[in-house]
Parts: C-alpha cells; structure tokens; sequence
C-alpha cells in the first residue's frame, strides 16, 4: 500500500514537475516578409529557410541560450514588397511584440530600410537576401549580411572565370532593374580591363513578353560567351527563347533565376550548361552542413532550396543560433560576438569584417546533368566549368 | 535590316499578337456588353496558368485537352461574380459612369482576394511544367511546340467567337447589347441572358489564353497584373468594346513591339509602345476602330 501511494506521488510530482523545455520561456523571433506584392515571388524560398531552421531547433528541445534550451516561435508580418512598411513593421515587432531575436526581410531595399531601426534600438540582426554594394554604407554594428553576392565582386569573378576558359568575346543584355545594371556597371570595366570584346550590351525592361529581336541580334553577334543579366521572369524567356532561335553558344549566364526549383522543372536537360550566380551547393563536402539542409529541405517541402536566398537565409539563421548559444540574448554581447567570431554555416565558414562577409567568395553555379555545381572559383569548386 | 524580313520575326510578332488578342478580347466582351472595367483580368490568366498546371503535373494530361476544363472553371467564376456582384448593380438603373467605377472597386477587391487566395493554397513560389517544347524548322524559321500550339488556339478561339459574333444570331444579340443596351432591350433581347453569357465567355477565354501562356512561362499568384495593364492597352487603342479593333490593336501592338525592337533596341520597347498608345488616344481617343460616344 505504502509502495503504491509512494509511486503515486511519485508520478503527481512527475506530471506537475515542468521539464526543463517546458519551464524555460518561449522565444519570438520577428520578421517581415513580402508575402504579398512584387517581391512575393522570391519571399517562399526564404520563408521555408526559416520554419525549417525554427522546426529543426524546436526538435532539438529548443534554441540553446547560453546553455539554456528554448522553445522557439517565429512571429511575421506582411510587409506588401514595401521597404517602408518592412521598417515600420521592424518597428512594431521591438517596440510592440516585444521579440527576442530578428531574422531578416527579402530584398536589398528593405535591409537598406531597417538599418535604422537596427541602430536605433541597438538591436542585432544578420541579414540575408541583399546583394548590393550600398550595403557597405550601412553604419556597421547592429547588421551583417553573409552574403557574396555584391556586383563589385561578381563582375570581375565572372571575368576572371570567362578568361581562364578562353573567352575572347562577350554579348551581354540586362533588365534595367537595379541589381542587373548594378552588375553591368561593375562587369563592363572588368571585361575591358581582361581585353575581353563585349560584341553586344542591350539592355531590356522587365515586362519585355518576346526576346526574339534580341537573341536574333545576340545570335549574329557570335560571341564566345552570353552573358544574361536576369531577374527569374526573364530568365525563363532567355532560356526558352534561345532554345528556339539555337543558341549554342558554350557559356551562358543567367544572372538570377536558374537557382528556383521551377527552372529546373521548365527546361531540364535544356537547362543544362547553364551558369548563374550563387556560392551555395549541397555538394561541397568541405561544408558538412550542407546536404542534411538541402535533404531536409527537401524532406519537408518536397522541392529543392534556391540555392541562394534559401541558403542565405538558412545561413542567418546558423549564425544567430550560433551567436546566441554563446553570448545569450544580451545586445551587447550578442553584436561583439557577430562582430569578432567565426561561424559554421552550410555555406563553410563566415567571419564579417564590418558588415561584410570577408570568408566565403564570390562564386558561380552551373547545371550539370541536373545538378547545380560549383565551378568557380576552383577553391570551392564540385566540379570543372563544362561548356554547353 | 535583313533580319526584318525573316520569318522568325513573323512567327514572335504572331504568337504575341495571338495572345494579346485573346487576353484582350475576353476584357472587351466583358466591357462590351456590361461596361464593367474587370482589373482582375490578368488574374483570370493566372488562374488558367494554375489550372493548366496542376491538370498537367497532377493527371499528366495534356493541358491543351485541359484547356475546356479550365475555361469552364474561370467561366464559373465569372457567373458566380454575376450573380453575388454585379447583377444587382447591372439592373439597378444607375449611369455608366457609376457602373464602371464600382466595377473597377470590385474587381480590384476580386482581384487581392483572388492572388492571396491562390498564394495560400499554392503559396507565391513560381512553378513550370515542360510540354511541347521541342523546337521544329520550317525553312529559315524556328518554332517551339508549345508556341505554335499556343498561336493554332488562340487563332482558333478568335476566329471562332468573331464568327459566332457575326453569324448567330446570339452573336448579333451581343453586339447590339455592346451597341445599345436600351435598344437591345426593346428589340426584344434578353440582356441578363446575354450579360450572363458575355461573362462566362470572357473569363473562360482569358482561362484558355492562362493555359497557353503557362506553356512558355512561370506562374506565380501575381503573374496578372502586367496582362491586365497590356489588355487595357489593346482595348482602349482598339477601340474599347469593339471586339474587332481589339483583336487588330492586340496585333498591331505585337507588331510593334517586336519590329521596333528590332529596328531600334530593346530598351526603346516600352517607350514605342506606350508612346503609341498615347499617340492613338490623343489623335483618335475613341480608339483606332471605335466610334465617338456622342454626349
């Protein structure tokens, strides 16, 4: 009898008794996103990052606070694709929802927009998915962005590898958005400065529906290389177009748009040769981390990250997860160790200088047989540049 | 110079003009016969783009077999705004004027409703689907399947409602309606039913011209908006709810986009394009086959 009233208290303490998970306090971790508006496109990529990343911590019994498990929530708002509206929501998610810890929005335009509400509340967040050099302009401190993707690195990296294949020629056509003609801007000096013929520079607006003038005069052009300076839309006319008028020109780089899954999807083996922009691949095996992220993801989403916002923002994540783990939620102490130590990403190691990234390299993806590879710079490479 | 004269310029300039006539006859139906200013329209596309995807990836149908489907769908959609938006609106008696801006308030609330709703079935992440993409050469001239196919179709379609516009006598009831509604009325016409068909005609056609353009592109939730913008520009250059001067305005504009292009550069499309449009409505404000509305 005694045994079992023992065993009973036993287990009314037990019941009653919180785990240590239980006990310790959610977290909320804000963001805005662009769900809705022109950005709303890219945003998914990016979103899935982030439950992943806050699924795989919650799994684990929790995000590690200076040695400390809690369980994490991520709180988000729709920022309409509006820069201003991602700032004031920025607002909102410190000073209102009172979060613990900031992932970052989409775009180049709204990390611009939030750095003041970063500085102004001292509040530390690591960026993602901006790729400009204006980021270099941002007060550093209070945000870093791991990123390699800033047109003053790609323009001579693409140079760089173009030349090493023997390139002697170029024709080039960019979409007059920002990020495209922040590449040209780069790109032209670096291909004059090879000695490299730019046989052909158009530029094109981004509701362009037929690139049939374009590729007819890009085909008699005749150039060793294309080189495509895309947003995603465009991309997909480049590549279906060229594919009809027979463009086979050996190296074709599409700026941004070969990373999404649905490329693959539209053209596969056509698609193959292609070249884009990202430093990300599952297969470098130097990065331990990175095909359990790349199965994971497709685990849960049942289709492959991008290779860039998806693992820039994947990236972020490590790196707080990281920082926190160390230095607990304190401002201060959280900044200093974003500031000064090394981080193990899926992406290899990243250390910032500033609110640069000063490890991982400007690089480029081709499609091989399906596959994104690696293929510059060598340092990194899973596999040699192959020509279409 | 030499380019102009291939026939791969011809084949774009068709293939485009196609289908912004097909997108844009749809809206002038619609405008035609109710005066309602439906910018959803494009979403109407996304939602064939849609249809024609899943149809393809879920039942590896051919979304051309599919294209009836998804026209019946987008033309359910239209009669079912009918009857819980506008019908009430269309018999209310009240002017045209006042009829178009509330239309024009409705369909944009019909159309943020529409992308957010496809966005959280589907989410925004842009897909693609591989058919007919195998390239075939005539001469000089190169085509993808899909492009062809997309040409075949809307030719067809528009060949197809101009000739039910022109030989039926249900077409001819359509056209008196776009012409005159209170003389449509009192010849004896029955304009609900008419309406009701108009509607279901232009949203199931702008469902098909979905299904064709998610051929060759991504679809994303928030594909429409630049399709909306365009059919616009073809039916007010047209000559709004002219169905005819829509379908050569739709033409001329393709037309326009890929030979000035090629004549100048591609940076110059949209300046040539919309300079042109101004142009016509500062020189013909009806529209380039539309009659002067008398006060």
């Amino acid at each position: 009898m005694l045994k079992k009233i023992a065993q009973g208290l036993a287990l009314a303490a037990a019941l009653s008794l919180p785990t240590a998970a239980q006990a310790a306090e959610t977290l909320k971790i804000g963001y805005s996103i662009a769900k809705t508006g022109l950005f709303s496109q890219a945003a998914p990529s990016q979103v899935n990052a982030y439950d992943l990343w806050a699924e795989q911590v919650n799994a684990a019994g929790g995000l590690d606070v200076a040695g400390v498990k809690h369980p994490i929530e991520l709180v988000w708002y729709d920022d309409e694709s509006d820069p201003v509206k991602s700032a004031q929501i920025y607002e909102r998610l410190i000073s209102d929802d009172k979060v613990d810890l900031l992932l970052a929005p989409w775009g180049t335009p709204h990390h611009l927009n939030i750095a003041g509400v970063m500085e102004q509340h001292g509040f530390p967040l690591v960026g993602n998915t901006a790729g400009s050099v204006a980021i270099r302009e941002v007060e550093p401190g209070n945000i870093w962005f791991p990123t390699a993707v800033l047109p003053d690195r790609i323009g001579p990296a693409l140079v760089d590898m173009l030349a090493a294949n023997g390139v002697k020629s170029v024709s080039i056509i960019a979409n007059v958005l920002p990020f495209s003609q922040e590449n040209l801007q780069f790109l032209v000096p670096a291909l004059e400065a090879a000695n490299i013929e730019i046989k052909m520079n158009e530029s094109y607006p981004p509701d362009i529906k037929d690139m049939t003038p374009l590729l007819t005069q890009m085909k008699s052009a005749n150039a060793d290389a294309v080189i495509a300076l895309t947003y995603p839309s465009d991309a997909f006319l480049y590549t279906g177009q060229a594919k009809e008028l027979g463009i086979t020109t050996p190296y074709q780089f599409l700026l941004i748009g070969p990373t999404i899954a649905a490329y693959k999807d539209a053209f596969g083996p056509v698609a193959d040769g292609i070249i884009t922009l990202g430093h990300w691949s599952p297969k470098q095996t130097d990065w331990p981390r990175a095909q359990p992220f790349f199965d994971a993801y497709v685990a849960k989403y049942n289709s492959a990250p991008d290779y860039l916002d998806s693992a820039l923002a994947y990236m972020s994540c490590e790196i707080l997860q990281q920082a926190v783990a160390k230095a607990g939620l304190d401002h201060d102490k959280l900044r200093e160790v974003i500031s000064n130590d090394t981080f193990d990403t899926i992406n290899g190691p990243v250390k910032f200088k500033g609110v640069e990234n000063i490890i991982t390299p400007s690089a480029f993806l081709q499609l091989q047989k399906g596959d994104m590879e690696l293929v510059w710079p060598k340092s990194i490479a899973t596999a040699d540049l192959i020509k279409r | 110079m030499e380019s102009l004269l291939s026939g791969q310029l011809l084949f774009a300039a068709l293939v485009l003009g196609g289908l912004y006539a097909l997108i844009a006859l749809g809206l002038n139906l619609v405008y035609g016969t109710m005066r309602l200013l439906n910018i959803a329209h494009g979403d109407l596309l996304m939602i064939g783009g849609y249809g024609a995807f899943w149809c393809f990836t879920l039942t590896g149908m051919s979304p051309l077999l599919g294209l009836p489907v998804i026209a019946a769908i987008t033309a359910g959609l239209g009669i079912a705004l009918y009857y819980l938006l506008f019908r009430g609106q269309l018999s209310s008696g009240k002017p045209i004027p006042q009829i178009e801006a509330n239309s024009l308030l409705l369909f944009f609330g019909v159309s943020v409703v529409t992308q957010n709703v496809i966005a959280l079935a589907f989410s925004a992440t842009p897909r693609a689907y591989r058919y007919l993409d195998d390239v075939y050469h005539f001469g000089q001239v190169a085509m993808t399947g899909n492009r062809i196919a997309a040409l075949a179709i809307a030719l067809t379609c528009l060949v197809a409602i101009i000739l039910v516009l022109n030989r039926t006598m249900f077409g001819m009831s359509i056209k008196a309606l776009i012409q005159n509604r209170d003389a449509a009325r009192i010849v004896g016409i029955n304009v609900e039913r008419v309406q009701l068909t108009s509607i279901a005609l232009g949203f199931g056609v702008a469902g098909i011209a979905g299904g064709l353009v998610s051929m060759a592109e991504q679809i994303s939730p928030f594909m429409g908006f630049p399709f909306t913008i365009a059919s616009f520009v073809v039916i007010i250059m047209g000559g709004l709810g002219n169905v005819f001067g829509g379908i050569i305005a739709g033409f001329l504009l393709a037309f326009i986009e890929i030979y000035a292009v090629a004549l100048t550069s591609a940076n110059m499309r949209s300046i040539l394009l919309y300079g042109i449009f101004v142009a016509v409505l500062i020189l013909r404000p009806q529209g380039l086959l539309g009659k002067a509305r008398q006060s």
